[in-house]
């Protein structure tokens, strides 16, 4: 967090953005949990920049900073048959992990 | 494997073996570089047990404290919600030092979810145990388990119904997994009947399981409260009675 020089990805997504969680494959480290995998949900805020797990657990502090966003997905949409239709579930990614939804 | 006391009385093919766990690898890390420090002198055994203690004692009083005055004072509700970790300073809580021991919590994104009458949230870690530590001290037990990380986010009605909580299906659960380098705490709706209050009297309603989402502050509930007594079904000779009787 102190090397300023360090690269950022321009963040490619705002607050009630449409997007949807890829199924990257993982690459012995990740924080993207597999139940998200695919889902579709809305930007729910704009949270910091920093390094992506996929890197810091291996130390590669050199590498680009990402925006994180913590995306808000309907219950629903999670789980088949969720019996309730307004629960949500909030939860955090980097911007790569994710892509937009159009329409 | 079960045996019979009968046959196995006297018996030394099963020698006993004690009844706990494989230690983890974990904990053949922790205890292979304290014993490091210690012969480098980074500190003794003494310092490092009583460090053990106090970190142990941490409880969560400085996050009642914290509810405790968004309750009483809006401007403070608003720079709360707005930028928490700011905030913690007013209550004396800095998260880039919380340990007093000079190392920073391990990130500084602190967030407060705000529990609207049509709004309730609660907080887990699916992929392992993030807390708002310097707010709230070490996670309970169960907030570690993988029984509760699982099931929370699938079931989190069932779930909070077994933790006592029941909510009306008007209310929306939003369950927040805690996954990357936010940390979250829950700020719950100031119950009916504590209107008079002070802050120190509302601090002593809001529990652990309150911030965390799995229990709600009520009036009736102080953690200075009288424990109800459960009465014993068959009790000693003496016991209950005596003491009922001495009253």
């Amino acid at each position: 967090m102190e090397s300023n020089d360090a690269k950022t990805v321009p963040a490619r997504f705002n607050v009630g953005d449409r997007v949807r969680v890829r199924d990257l494959p993982n690459l012995f480290y990740t924080r993207t949990q597999m139940y998200v995998r695919g889902v579709s949900g809305t930007i729910a805020a704009r949270t910091y920049e920093d390094l992506i797990p996929e890197d810091e657990a291996w130390n590669r502090d050199e590498a680009p900073r990402e925006q994180y966003y913590i995306v808000r997905f309907r219950q629903k949409d999670l789980w088949e048959d969720y019996p309730f239709d307004n629960d949500t579930l909030q939860t955090e990614f980097p911007d790569r992990w994710l892509e937009p939804v159009s329409g | 494997m079960q045996h019979s006391h009968e046959h196995d009385h006297g018996d030394h093919q099963h020698p006993a073996a004690p009844m706990v766990d494989e230690i983890t690898d974990f904990e053949v890390l922790e205890i292979a570089v304290r014993e490091l420090a210690i012969e480098k002198g980074l500190f003794t055994a003494e310092e490092h047990r009583r460090f053990t203690e106090w970190a142990e004692q941490i409880g969560p009083a400085a996050g009642s404290r914290l509810v405790a005055k968004a309750w009483t004072d809006p401007a403070f509700k608003a720079r709360l919600l707005d930028d928490a970790v700011a905030a913690c300073r007013e209550i004396g809580v800095d998260w880039t030092e919380p340990t007093g021991s000079g190392t920073p919590s391990d990130y500084m994104n602190l967030r407060v979810l705000e529990d609207t009458p049509t709004l309730h949230h609660v907080v887990v870690c699916t992929l392992c145990s993030c807390y708002p530590r310097p707010l709230l001290g070490h996670s309970p037990y169960w907030y570690r388990s993988p029984n509760y990380r699982r099931r929370i986010v699938r079931w989190p009605r069932a779930v909070l119904t077994e933790f006592g909580l029941n909510l009306p299906s008007e209310v929306e659960v939003r369950v927040e997994d805690s996954n990357q380098k936010c940390r979250f705490m829950v700020l719950p709706v100031r119950p009916a009947g504590t209107e008079n209050w002070t802050e120190e009297e509302l601090a002593e309603i809001v529990t652990r399981d309150c911030m965390i989402g799995v229990a709600l502050p009520g009036p009736s509930r102080k953690s200075d409260d009288i424990r109800p007594v459960h009465k014993a079904s068959r009790p000693v000779p003496g016991d209950h009675q005596r003491a009922e009787a001495g009253k």
